[in-house]
């Protein structure tokens, strides 16, 4: 079995954003990049279910600017196979990247795509749920801790999903796509002798028009803002006095 | 300086390395004076040893540009950390110039590993930047060498498996009469002091080592005999860039806890940050800390393109650690008393610092080959 796991270069999280002073995105000029903390988490599971003997090959696919190779190269320093980059000279919205990816999984025939469950840039949510619905795969979002069984050709995945009131557990037959929680692993680090070993890695490059995929872009940003900034806190003198000004503070919601 | 990807991933990883393994550490270790023995399993682990030894003899097969990445990233986490990523590249680096296979076979391994601990043994109390003033002596028996003399200051000297013993084999030959062994530390007549008790890179075990008698097969010999002085100059230049970069790796520390502490410490009404007086200390931190970094990778990239490195190293290390000493002396400033209380990371800084204008060659010395370049010609 094939595992894909689409990974997005963004913003490292680490860093304080800051946004264009027309409005019209985020500031990246000179921003230190880096994979979506969530894709890595993915990409750990991926790489731990063929270590563990349920998976042969795992590809890891990027959809964006040339820079993705960088993104590329360090999901193999962690342990992808291969790598393929759909170049796009801009970064693509949830659909188009959907539709991609589901243009990949009829090339690549994955048993499973394990994709994080959102970007830390857009926190759309989105990508994983369109590309099972496009495919008219199972799908299990929000994943704390994913079993497979079963020989190759038959397998299950049992996927413990983080719910509002605790934990829920499905199981569906693969081919299927898993969305990764915050929890699912503690991802490794980059070893010096991987990194090494990664730059011999295969990277292949693919246009959207050869995978016969539209990306306009359906969306339209209006406009982006800062945040409103915190007003400056209040000191009171004791509990007692903090309970009061809750309790008025809450009064009435 | 931009980084090319690879190496901008090396830094990504041993700083995320840093951040999570080291740094949350790095008090503890100073204050009990601790081997970190599960921090070296870790960085094994993850291929941090041994950064340019050949990936064919379990190194990570980089160049110096990478090592001294490593270097400055492991310094801003803790710098006994990164002294002892140094020492093992110094000494793996030894054996994969001048050691025959069976000594590749038997130490590189398990050095990378951290299975086995080093001890670079050079400096004697009569002898610190005056090499050719060791008196310690190996005398050939029979079958191989016997060997004499104490060692002070020595890295590693408390726990180490395996020393690297600078000795005379011919005393009326100067520096020509010198040659390395390398010393199982279990051999009958090896001693060892106690620990010393020191003002900065605490974690480092540091004491006096010696050598009474102690009986060497031939194969104890490393490189050629006689030529141990030269063997020894030859990893000058990379040691020096590894100081040079854990340096700079404590001056982005003091930068960045500096610039925390600026931004959250309020006076007279206002962050501390907003007043000139600091912003200037801030400043001249950050750029003495971006000209030390680039000294370095300049240096380690002539090292790379085997160029004659020495005036580069020299600088960047001499630069780097005067920096270091007096920009984590700043950082203290900008914290005012709360930086001089043992527990704040600047107070240890100031104090890590100090050992990098000594050790790997003094900026005395430094200086005195910076002259000694420029006048050659």
């Amino acid at each position: 079995m094939k595992i894909l796991v689409p990974v997005k270069r963004v913003v490292d999280y680490n860093i304080r954003i800051r946004v264009k002073s027309d409005e019209s995105g985020v500031d990246l000029s000179n921003v230190r990049m880096s994979m979506n903390p969530f894709d890595e988490i993915a990409l750990e599971e991926a790489v731990r279910l063929k270590e563990a003997g349920m998976a042969e090959e795992v590809i890891v696919v990027s959809a964006g600017v040339a820079a993705c190779q960088d993104t590329l190269r360090t999901a193999m320093a962690l342990g992808a196979d291969r790598a393929l980059l759909i170049e796009i000279g801009f970064d693509p919205q949830p659909l188009a990247v959907a539709k991609l990816l589901a243009a990949v999984c009829r090339r690549e025939q994955p048993g499973l795509v394990l994709c994080g469950k959102q970007a830390i840039d857009d926190d759309a949510n989105q990508t994983g749920q369109m590309l099972a619905a496009l495919l008219n795969w199972p799908q299990a979002t929000f994943a704390s801790r994913v079993v497979v069984i079963g020989e190759e050709g038959q397998r299950t995945a049992q996927v413990t999903r983080e719910i509002d009131g605790g934990q829920e557990t499905v199981e569906f037959a693969l081919p299927g796509v898993i969305t990764a929680d915050l929890r699912l692993n503690e991802p490794r680090y980059a070893s010096l002798p991987n990194i090494m070993k990664a730059r011999k890695k295969p990277l292949d490059t693919l246009s959207p028009e050869a995978l016969g995929v539209d990306i306009a872009s359906r969306l339209h940003i209006l406009k982006v803002t800062e945040p409103p900034r915190r007003a400056t806190g209040v000191r009171v003198a004791n509990l007692t006095e903090l309970a009061e000004r809750i309790r008025a503070a809450t009064r009435g919601l | 300086m931009l980084l090319s990807a690879e190496y901008q991933q090396v830094a990504d990883m041993t700083r995320r390395f840093a951040n999570d393994i080291i740094r949350p550490e790095a008090e503890r270790l100073d204050r009990e004076e601790l081997f970190a023995t599960d921090i070296y399993a870790a960085m094994a682990e993850n291929g941090l040893f041994g950064i340019t030894v050949p990936e064919a003899l379990g190194g990570a097969g980089m160049d110096c540009l990478a090592y001294s990445i490593v270097m400055e990233e492991l310094g801003r986490g803790y710098a006994s950390i990164a002294d002892q990523c140094g020492l093992v590249e110094l000494l793996t680096t030894l054996l994969c110039a001048y050691g025959t296979d069976p000594q590749k076979s038997e130490w590189i391994g398990p050095l990378i590993l951290a299975e086995k601990r080093g001890a670079y043994c050079i400096t004697e109390a009569g002898a610190g930047s005056d090499v050719s003033g060791i008196r310690t002596t190996a005398i050939r028996t029979s079958d191989g060498w016997q060997l004499n003399g104490a060692k002070l200051w020595i890295h590693n000297a408390p726990v180490a498996d395996v020393a690297f013993v600078l000795a005379r084999t011919d005393p009326a030959a100067g520096k020509r009469g010198m040659s390395i062994f390398i010393v199982n530390c279990a051999s009958p007549g090896v001693t060892r002091g106690p620990k010393e008790h020191k003002l900065g890179q605490r974690a480092s075990q540091v004491g006096e080592i010696g050598f009474n008698d102690v009986l060497l097969p031939e194969s104890a010999l490393l490189g050629k005999e006689g030529r141990g002085f030269h063997i020894m100059m030859s990893v000058l230049e990379k040691g020096r860039v590894g100081i040079g970069a854990l340096s700079v790796g404590i001056l982005q520390a003091a930068l960045e806890a500096s610039l925390d502490q600026a931004r959250l410490r309020r006076q007279f009404g206002q962050a501390i940050a907003e007043f000139q007086a600091v912003q200037f200390m801030l400043a001249d931190m950050a750029k003495d800390t971006e000209a030390a970094r680039l000294l370095v990778r300049s240096a380690a990239e002539q090292l790379d393109a085997g160029m004659d490195a020495a005036m580069a190293a020299s600088m960047a290390k001499c630069f780097a650690s005067d920096a270091a000493v007096a920009q984590t002396s700043n950082a203290i400033q900008i914290f005012g008393g709360s930086g001089y209380i043992r527990g704040y990371e600047v107070e240890r800084l100031y104090r890590d610092a100090k050992i990098t204008q000594i050790y790997e060659g003094t900026n005395q010395i430094q200086r005195v080959i910076i002259a000694r370049k420029l006048l050659q010609t």
